[in-house]
């Protein structure tokens, strides 16, 4: 009984709005729909930085393909006047997230910096998380894969190898966050300067699209871009308070 | 078939731990146990006595070095932790790539650590194109490569020696013509079929600079791009990707604060969507070739019938330019108003608008839209850049298709010919045309310098492994810069994974082993000492002028930074030099056995092709149709209702000097009447990742070239399309094309977001 109890005590704890406001940071991502051009560069950044596997061809076309960001593409109309948007699709890190609710062993969970994370020893496969998650951005494990040597030299150390049976998704970097508090701390810092963490899907983008940042501080870049008028959230009447707010792709047809 | 059941499968986990825990002597009684269930044992740590300089375990060490994967020399940052080489950003510093990357920048590490690298030099044992070699070591190989150069030149007949690469500039460049000059040859030609020869040549012809210009996208207003894939991989893709974003969302005063100036405008003009055509505003779908067509009528409607060029623009009115180009009169107007009426308009011509067999005249009639907008040396316009610190221009290294023909065909014919390839595959990236290969087979002595056993390396007698970018030194002066002067070092990031070498350091080893006149004119140690006394000059030069305190001071200092400028800009008047007419493309194969024009484009994963042995790239969705691992052929929907045709069908595509097989993919974004491949797959020979895979568009091009320079046009050819029965599924990320009213993309403008309010 007390466990219920708890449950819907902790719930309206997770329901109150405000709620990660009260916490050091609220990680938060600006991803501008005007100056992302699909290149794909964040694609790539992100495979390398966080020891994503290499699937290929057979299971990739059996939709096991891990990208925790991916571009999606969107037509309307018809030729000639067709028209093809991009959207950068990644872990949404919602406030309110379906995947936490999800799992029986609470492998994934929300953290202090407003993240949503994995853990992934903690996790057992049951991938209720991925059917839960309505941007479909869970990756399931279901191989151990390996790297051709000596590609393997080139995975990064401070982000697990991850294995046969569990679930994994966009961590927003957390290896740099953590780095940057570290570093904060050596040099006697208690908060972290905007600009300390980038994650490598940011970093790498060419046009500046994607931009990070702490909610929390109003004079904080996404804080300021996440107000613009071209912001909206995705799926927003699901309700699940995405931590990524997108600016609309202007549309200027008439030339 | 029975499996052969291994004798450790027969232990019951119980049995298995009590063997474990019987201790050493039943493990080494069961070798089968040792070699099946124990890890390796544990190697002792021995702490270095002297530590690697830079080398913390657990602390990562950045060096800035230079990306080498397309011709735009951006300065790069490689992050490094143990001594391996983990992650490639963007150098912020670096004016060209400003902190950013293109996706196959960052697959740079698998060049590195790729497992299909050459380790050692190995000579041709059978048939030349059969790849059966055997590996020798880097002393015989050389010695016996020297020993050739030198009878050669000893008997003065050094100049049947030539040297084919693909695009190598800063002082490398200088030490090949140097190692040439000894040899008694001039014989030595770059060759890249992405190297924009005819822009070059057009420039020329316009402006009377033979150089690339930057473009000041960020600041212009009004952008038209006439085939130019910029945001594809077009000469400078994350410079003007980086300029693309200020275009569409920049502030005027500093990146986050002041006034956001008014959101540029970009239209397309290109048969075949491209990712450019894709974000711009309008995507206007010209017949190939007729580009140059479409710019004089819209400057014809600017020029108003007045000025220089009226009379040589007085024929190319609305109605006969829709003629041509297939684009409304309406249209082409509705242009030429935006051009006229912006306040810093820009027109820029590439990709297809110069791939034909009148690349040059398009391109030129682009140019004479930036001069009637007064674009030259301004902001927001074209900016020509200031003579690089070091080095030629690409105009100067490069030769074009039938410059490198001739080139290998003179060789040929040659006793005693010598061809060192290095850094260039033309056997992949060359039309279906067979005069290369013939010409190849009859050269005696064909030495690649290469990291990969390629389609050209096939044709090789002895292949000398050389360093990949990130192992080995060097030096670039960005092409086109940014309107000042750039230069940057490459360094080493990793010591050599291999037995491997720097191009220049080969040329110093065989100068080494040939007769004392060469030993004395390149007395370098290696390529390092080369290039540090090269900047060592450019340092005297200038000692006045830089505040350093040596020149060990500034080579440092570029080092750590990875690049160094000078800010002076280049005077540039807006004249204009050339005549303008248009020229109608000429097409390989008639309209009635080859009904379709056939445009092969360059693929954001792949670039030319030397993509397509990284794995990240081969399972990087493509941009416009998210397909991995797989070549196709894009059709418009009408073309596909034609044909009875649907997604995944194979078609036999034939050209007049070829065909393939390619499976459908229908798309908005092409013309009814062209059809487009991805260029990049089709491997015969490049590691396991891309032999095999997928279908060359180039190997069914015919050998068309531009009239004026000779440069490949390749989007000159016809093909016909033919139904074979045979289907497949495509490999990609699943999805539905369209958002089916969902708010995926938001709100439309005026309107604000609905639902979901509970929070």
């Amino acid at each position: 009984m007390s466990l219920i109890k708890d449950l819907f005590t902790n719930w309206s704890v997770w329901r109150r709005p405000g709620y990660f406001e009260s916490f050091d940071y609220s990680w938060g991502m600006v991803i501008d729909l005007d100056r992302c051009t699909g290149c794909e560069a964040c694609v790539v950044a992100c495979t390398a930085e966080n020891n994503l596997p290499i699937v290929g061809e057979k299971r990739f076309s059996e939709n096991r393909e891990i990208k925790w960001i991916r571009i999606e593409r969107y037509w309307s109309g018809e030729y000639p006047n067709a028209k093809l948007s991009f959207i950068p699709m990644l872990c949404q890190h919602c406030d309110q997230a379906p995947c936490e609710i999800a799992c029986p062993v609470s492998a994934t969970y929300h953290n202090q910096d407003g993240l949503n994370t994995q853990i992934y020893n903690r996790c057992i496969g049951t991938r209720t998380c991925a059917v839960y998650c309505p941007y479909e951005v869970r990756f399931f494990n279901w191989f151990s894969y390996t790297w051709d040597a000596p590609l393997e030299q080139q995975l990064n150390p401070d982000v697990t190898v991850r294995e046969k049976g569990v679930m994994e998704k966009c961590t927003f970097c957390i290896q740099r966050i953590r780095e940057a508090k570290d570093h904060a701390k050596d040099d006697g810092r208690r908060r972290l300067r905007e600009g300390d963490i980038q994650p490598a899907c940011a970093q790498a983008c060419p046009t500046k699209a994607i931009v990070f940042g702490d909610r929390n501080d109003p004079d904080s870049q996404v804080a300021q871009m996440a107000s613009d008028a071209r912001g909206y959230t995705v799926l927003k009447e699901l309700n699940t308070s995405p931590s990524i707010v997108y600016l609309r792709r202007v549309d200027q047809e008439h030339v | 078939m029975a499996r052969k059941k291994n004798p450790g499968s027969k232990l019951s986990r119980r049995e298995f731990l009590a063997l474990v825990g019987t201790g050493t002597s039943v493990m080494a009684g069961a070798g089968f146990l040792t070699a099946k269930f124990s890890r390796r044992p544990v190697e002792q740590l021995i702490p270095y006595v002297v530590p690697p300089e830079d080398y913390i375990p657990g602390v990562a060490a950045y060096y800035n070095t230079v990306c080498n994967l397309c011709p735009a020399g951006c300065g790069i940052t490689v992050r490094i932790r143990e001594g391996r080489a983990k992650k490639i950003e963007g150098n912020p510093a670096h004016p060209v790539s400003q902190g950013g990357t293109c996706a196959l920048g960052q697959s740079g590490l698998q060049v590195l650590y790729n497992p299909d690298r050459l380790q050692t030099p190995v000579t041709r044992r059978g048939e030349r194109g059969t790849g059966d070699f055997h590996t020798v070591g880097w002393n015989s190989a050389l010695t016996t490569v020297a020993s050739h150069l030198d009878k050669l030149r000893l008997a003065n007949r050094g100049a049947g020696v030539g040297l084919l690469t693909g695009d190598i500039r800063g002082h490398l460049d200088d030490l090949l013509i140097q190692f040439l000059g000894l040899m008694g040859s001039g014989r030595y030609l770059q060759y890249a079929f992405t190297n924009p020869t005819n822009l070059y040549s057009a420039n020329a012809a316009s402006f009377d600079t033979a150089q690339l210009p930057y473009y000041d996208i960020a600041n212009s207003d009004f952008l038209l791009s006439f085939g130019a894939d910029f945001l594809g991989m077009w000469v400078s893709p994350v410079s003007y990707s980086r300029a693309y974003g200020d275009f569409r969302q920049g502030r005027r005063e500093g990146e986050d604060k002041g006034p956001r100036r008014q959101r540029g405008q970009l239209v397309q003009i290109e048969p075949r969507m491209s990712l450019t055509g894709a974000n711009a505003d309008i995507w206007v779908p010209a017949v190939p070739g007729t580009e140059g067509a479409l710019a004089l009528g819209i400057a014809h409607i600017i020029a108003g019938g007045a000025g220089r060029f009226a009379a040589a623009l007085a024929e190319f009115d609305p109605p006969r330019v829709a003629e041509i180009s297939g684009v409304e009169a309406s249209t082409i107007e509705r242009l030429a108003r935006s051009f006229g009426d912006a306040k810093a308009p820009l027109a820029i011509g590439g990709g297809g608008a110069a791939a034909g067999t009148n690349g040059v005249p398009n391109l030129v009639a682009i140019n004479l839209l930036n001069h009637l907008a007064g674009n030259i040396g301004r902001e927001g316009g074209v900016v020509f850049n200031p003579k690089p610190a070091f080095g030629r221009t690409g105009m100067q290294r490069h030769g074009s298709y039938l410059d490198l023909l001739a080139f290998v065909e003179e060789i040929a014919d040659v006793d005693d010919g010598v061809l060192i390839i290095a850094g260039t595959n033309p056997l992949y990236d060359f039309p279906g045309d067979e005069r290369l290969v013939r010409a190849l087979q009859r050269i005696p002595l064909v030495v690649g310098l290469s990291s990969f056993m390629d389609e050209t390396m096939q044709y090789a007698d002895i292949v000398l492994p050389v360093n990949s970018y990130l192992e080995g030194w060097g030096d670039d002066a960005p092409e086109p810069g940014v309107g000042m002067r750039v230069a940057s070092i490459s360094q080493p990031v990793v010591a050599p994974l291999y037995d491997t070498m720097d191009v220049g350091d080969v040329f110093i080893r065989l100068a080494q082993r040939m007769d004392r006149d060469m030993q004395r004119a390149m007395p370098w140690p290696d390529f390092h000492a080369y290039l540090r006394n090269a900047w060592r000059r450019m340092y005297d030069k200038r000692r006045d002028k830089l505040d350093y305190v040596d020149f060990d001071a500034f080579w440092t200092a570029v080092l750590e930074a990875g690049v160094w400028g000078e800010t002076r800009r280049a005077s540039q008047r807006n004249e204009f030099h050339a005549q303008v007419d248009y020229e109608p493309p000429v097409h390989a194969g008639n309209d009635v056995d080859y009904p379709w024009y056939f445009q092969p484009f360059v693929s954001q994963g792949f670039f030319d092709g030397r993509g397509a042995n990284l794995p990240w790239q081969q399972e990087l969705p493509d941009p416009m149709t998210s397909i991995v691992y797989g070549s196709w052929i894009e059709l418009n929907p009408r073309t596909a209702n034609e044909l009875g045709v649907d997604e995944g069908d194979i078609l036999e595509v034939s050209s007049p000097a070829g065909s393939l097989r390619a499976p459908v993919w229908i798309t908005q974004g092409i013309r009814p009447d062209t059809v487009a491949m991805p260029i990049g797959q089709g491997h015969t020979s490049f590691g396991r990742y891309a032999t095999g895979r997928g279908a060359n568009p180039l190997s069914i091009l015919s050998a068309q070239v531009d009239s004026r320079t000779g440069a490949f046009a390749w989007g000159a050819t016809r093909v016909n399309l033919t139904p074979t029965g045979e289907r497949i599924r495509f490999v990609k990320t699943g999805g539905w094309s369209r958002t089916l009213d969902r708010q995926i993309l938001g709100p439309r403008s005026g309107e604000t977001q609905e639902g979901g309010d509970h929070g």
